[in-house]
């Protein structure tokens, strides 16, 4: 085009001109431009304003207080309170107790050597070791107690979120209709920030933990249920048909294939639902969870990072064992080997880890040693405190050359998120609804388009436009670090086998730690405020983005990197060439991926100092006002939802990050 | 068809089955009722597919202009034919053709649009869910051709699965299931995966599963063109093999002309969701009902597949006493060989009769393609009762395996 334009000047512009306006993104944004030209001069003389117009405010903080007080006054009295709700409390509350008292009753011995023996039947020798570790390590960390209250939480509102979304997934995997109408909610849910789910709980059921575990199954239950409905309906045709030939009825057809052809998808919905999980009831702490969660926020509220270290260690060695162990089953079950003998000494099998497990458990309460003896306990919290004072001392600022990390974190919270967070808020306000119109559409549908642009008007109609564009500015500054180091990164391991081996595990590692644990390092590393949060979020998205990245970048066809090289490509011709344009659309994920997860943490950061509209969720729970946290909690949707449509590619993956 | 499997008692042949066809013309074809009775069979894919059989100023379109017009894809268009107890029908076509679709409305795994399908006179079309699974448990058994194993079951447990469908117990089904990885050759491997196996043991597998159930009728859908070749000829030969064993009566479907030849009793050439010409591997090789079919064949070596009696010529002079003696059925290689080795015409012999004889310039029409065009029965010689009738070479019995129909049919 270039070459033309030059060589014969009219007739190249207007080649360039027909084959502009033949592209299809350029009819878009003429379209929205008109639009923008005839809607906006109305708008401006109407409402002129740099931030949202009072005018165009819904103050919903009335009607959500008075709802409130409502649901805090019948909540002993309203039918729907006592037949319903409050037998799901009650429910929850037994049974959450019933397994804490098993897991009380089992002592430290025995709830160590059952989990060791589970490890080791589903998932081998190795991984045995490793639970058995994650536990003592608890115990040595004077966690148990904490522990096994997350556990209890955990049991019951694993088994509640596999239960129903199995149940929803069969009825979506079993019915085009159910199916059409679940995904797009199922979607949502998924880029949802775990924040977002307490208030609407809360509101309910009242702090405690019925709040706790039905927020968590509220927010573990979507995995499950969109990977069996995905797993049920991507039967392979060939079987299905195969089986329907021999006459097999209905009932057949699912017990005897579809469910089976679904295992490996059934088994990645467990793991995904037990790890969303363990995250959300770590975060739930806020709503009276208990247990570990509670720890690391009590001990963040006091900037004690000795002790939440102390406490966010069993949840990382938790969060690894649950994720590799139901992993490893997961892969175990797929390339089985012999199968008619195994059913019979599969149950002699699991007889034996009973055996055993009750045993041990035996031996421990008879040697009067349920509890985890206080004279093995390590306390960690204080010799982290004191390398965390030094490192205040010494790393905080003035360390020459490189400057501290304080000073890191200032500059960047003075030059980058102050100024994108003034610019935001400078923009008139229908600017930022064309920005996002613009962007949705280039890369989306007009339909993705529309939501993003309402879920964004939403926000201001809540009032909350300032705090919105607050969070905005400093995921918007996430986001781009995320990309640009996440991108290097991940081009570079795309390059290096040996790389990418090294990343493998610290990813691994990094991806299934739950989203609360980030925020301990950077405190320590830079105190509270926006830039922690930040780089927390930084951090949390990372390993997706690379990830992601390096697979895109690996799977761009073999054939057509031949062919480039055999053309005697550059290295860098050929990544920019080839492999970026091939890997459009994994980097269009990668992009979606960051921003969702970055936003989830970044809204977390507000228990750091992050502020905005995280802090109003915290500072509603915590002061019991209600309204000022479940508007800011559907800010948090409008948000989540107007950036991950803006983002959006046309195809989605099914997981996070893999 | 027991005569068929006793008169060939001797070796299979593998090279020479494609030219195969029945041992004795007379005595085998008339097999009774059709297995399978199809007529004016329709299946269109699109929106309201139901008008289009009905309706003749759409059935007269060809495929594009049916479905510029009406957005429809007729896949099988008005097909009739009748599958005979015991034979090997072979539905052969290119892709696209409809012969997959066809296969699946003989069950109703893909509901037909119009017309009517019998299985032993019992109308398929008009079968409630109940009998239709009947029908599929116990009647009619399909291979596939990417096989449909469970891959979450061992080969034993996938070849039982026909059985367990129908409630059959486990002990009792496990013991029928081994009998049948015996009988495709799979010993050893019956704790197997499907994924552990090669291609052509999972179409083994799916082959004994389909048998393990005892249908009726066997249907093969193209089950042999995802393996090798080498795999593929295998496998056929293990499925004339059964033929001959069992007589079980088969539809195969395939897009290969040679694996049709060698296979099929009779072949049913499918275009366009058409049957353009139904017959013995001989009349289509033979005497090709249009261009299409013409084309179809032109490199098929002819003297593999014709046989002696549709080259021969009336015997003039002495002929009917001299020369070597072949069957009416011996393919026109095989009497290629006889003629030059002797270096006189052969007389074509049919239970002592002399029916014509086969010269050396015949048997070249025939293998350059320049033969004159094969008007069924020949011209008999005036039947001359000849005691020669031993002297019909040993070697043609070989190539009458798995052949029950007569031929014929038109």
């Amino acid at each position: 085009m270039a070459a033309t334009t030059t060589a014969v000047p009219a007739t190249g512009a207007a080649a360039l001109a027909r084959s502009v306006v033949k592209h299809r993104a350029f009819g878009k944004l003429l379209l929205l431009a008109v639009v923008a030209a005839v809607l906006i001069p109305v708008v401006n003389a109407r409402w002129a304003s740099g931030t949202w117009p009072e005018a165009l405010t819904v103050d919903v903080s009335d009607p959500l207080t008075k709802t409130s007080d409502w649901i805090i006054d019948n909540r002993d009295s309203h039918p729907l309170f006592l037949y319903f709700f409050g037998h799901v409390s009650n429910a929850v509350v037994l049974s959450v107790r019933a397994v804490y008292v098993v897991l009380l009753a089992a002592g430290w011995a025995g709830v160590t050597a059952a989990a060791a023996l589970i490890a080791w039947r589903v998932a081998g020798v190795r991984l045995a070791i490793g639970t058995g570790v994650a536990f003592l390590v608890s115990g040595l960390l004077n966690m148990w107690v904490p522990a096994m209250q997350t556990l209890a939480l955990m049991v019951v509102a694993v088994l509640a979120s596999v239960v129903l979304g199995a149940l929803l997934g069969l009825a979506a995997g079993l019915s085009d209709r159910t199916y059409r109408a679940l995904r797009p909610v199922l979607d949502t849910m998924q880029v949802l920030p775990a924040f977002s789910y307490l208030l609407p709980v809360v509101l309910i059921f009242g702090i405690g933990v019925p709040a706790a575990v039905i927020a968590t199954v509220v927010y573990a239950a979507p995995p499950m249920a969109r990977l069996t409905a995905l797993g049920l309906r991507g039967a392979d045709g060939g079987v299905m048909e195969a089986v329907a030939s021999m006459g097999t009825t209905a009932r057949q057809r699912l017990l005897t294939a579809r469910l089976p052809l679904a295992r490996k998808e059934l088994l990645l919905g467990l793991n995904q639902t037990i790890m969303m999980a363990l995250s959300m009831a770590v975060i739930a702490s806020l709503v009276g969870a208990g247990g570990l969660g509670d720890r690391v926020y009590q001990a963040l509220a006091s900037v004690d990072v000795g002790a939440a270290l102390a406490a966010s260690i069993p949840i990382v060695l938790l969060a690894i064992v649950l994720d590799r162990v139901t992993g490893a089953a997961g892969e175990r079950l797929g390339d089985s080997g012999s199968s008619a003998s195994s059913a019979k000494s599969g149950l002699v099998w699991w007889g034996c880890v009973a055996v055993g497990a009750v045993a041990v458990a035996l031996a421990g309460r008879f040697t009067d040693r349920l509890n985890w003896p206080q004279g093995w306990v390590v306390n960690i919290a204080e010799p982290v405190n004191r390398a965390v004072d030094w490192m205040t001392a010494h790393l905080y600022s003035g360390v020459p050359y490189v400057g501290g990390t304080a000073d890191w974190a200032g500059h960047f919270t003075t030059w980058v998120l102050d100024p994108v967070r003034d610019g935001l808020q400078g923009l008139p306000w229908w600017s930022v609804l064309l920005i996002v119109a613009t962007l949705a559409w280039l890369i989306g549908t007009w339909r993705t388009a529309l939501t993003a642009v309402l879920a964004m008007a939403a926000i201001g109609a809540l009032g909350v436009w300032k705090p919105s564009l607050d969070t905005l500015s400093q995921v918007l500054a996430a986001v781009a670090v995320t990309l640009v180091v996440g991108f290097a990164i991940g081009a570079v391991a795309a390059r290096s086998e040996r790389l990418e081996r090294l990343l493998r595990p610290v990813l691994d590692v990094f991806q299934t730690m739950p989203q609360f644990v980030y925020l301990i390092p950077v405190v320590a590393l830079f105190g509270v405020g926006r830039a922690p949060a930040v780089a927390a979020a930084v951090v949390y998205a990372l390993p997706a983005v690379i990830r992601i990245t390096t697979q895109g970048l690996r799977q761009v066809s073999p054939a057509a990197m031949e062919s480039s090289r055999s053309l005697g490509a550059t290295n860098w011709q050929q990544l920019r060439q080839v492999q970026l344009p091939l890997a459009r659309p994994a980097l269009l994920l990668a992009v979606n991926q960051g921003v969702v997860l970055v936003l989830a943490v970044v809204i977390i950061g507000g228990l750091v100092g992050g502020g905005a509209l995280g802090y109003d969720v915290v500072f509603g729970l915590a002061q019991g006002d209600l309204a000022t946290g479940l508007v800011a909690g559907a800010a948090i949707v409008c948000l989540g939802l107007m950036l991950d449509r803006v983002t959006q590619p046309t195809e989605r993956r099914t997981r996070k990050g893999a | 068809m027991t005569t068929t499997s006793t008169a060939s008692s001797s070796s299979p042949s593998s090279s020479s089955s494609a030219s195969a066809s029945s041992s004795s013309s007379g005595g085998v074809g008339k097999a009774g009722s059709p297995v399978f009775a199809v007529d004016g069979l329709w299946k269109v894919f699109g929106p309201k597919a139901e008008r289009i059989p009905g309706d003749s100023a759409l059935t007269d379109l060809g495929p594009a202009e049916l479905r510029a017009r009406t957005g429809c894809t007729a896949a099988v268009r008005d097909v009739g034919f009748e599958v005979r107890k015991g034979e090997v029908f072979v539905v052969m076509g290119l892709s696209g053709s409809g012969k997959s679709t066809l296969v699946r409305c003989l069950t109703r795994l893909i509901e037909p649009t119009a017309g009517t399908i019998s299985i032993d006179g019992e109308d398929v079309r008009a079968m409630d869910k109940a009998r239709l699974r009947e029908l599929r448990r116990h009647r009619a058994s399909m291979v596939f051709q990417h096989f449909g194993l469970l891959p979450h079951r061992s080969v034993l447990d996938n070849i039982a699965y026909g059985l367990e469908i129908q409630g059959v117990g486990k002990a009792e089904r496990r013991k029928k299931a081994t009998e049948f990885v015996a009988k495709v050759g799979l010993e050893g491997m019956e704790q197997r995966k499907p994924g552990q196996l090669s291609g052509g043991q999972q179409q083994r597998v799916g082959l004994a599963r389909a048998l393990a159930v005892d249908p009726e009728v066997l249907l093969f859908d193209e089950p042999f063109s995802a393996l090798d070749p080498l795999i593929r000829r295998d496998m056929q030969e293990e499925v004339i093999r059964l033929h001959r064993e069992e007589g079980r009566t088969m539809v195969f479907i395939t897009h290969d002309l040679n694996e049709a030849l060698r296979l099929g009793d009779r072949i049913a050439l499918m275009r366009d969701g058409r049957i353009v010409q139904l017959g013995t591997p001989e009349e289509i090789v033979g005497s090709p009902a249009d261009d299409y079919v013409r084309e179809f064949v032109r490199d098929v070596p002819r003297e593999q597949v014709m046989t002696v009696r549709k080259a021969m010529r009336a015997a003039s002079g002495d002929e009917a006493d001299r020369g070597p003696a072949v069957a009416p059925d011996t393919t026109v290689s095989e009497a290629i060989e006889a003629v030059a080795r002797t270096g006189s015409p052969a007389r074509v012999v049919d239970e002592g009769r002399c029916l014509g004889v086969v010269d050396s310039q015949a048997l070249l029409g025939v293998v350059a393609g320049t033969g004159r065009p094969a008007d069924g029965t020949g011209g008999p010689a005036d039947a001359v009762p000849d005691a020669d009738g031993d002297a019909v070479p040993d070697a043609d019995a070989e190539s009458r395996d798995a052949r029950s129909a007569g031929e014929g049919v038109a």
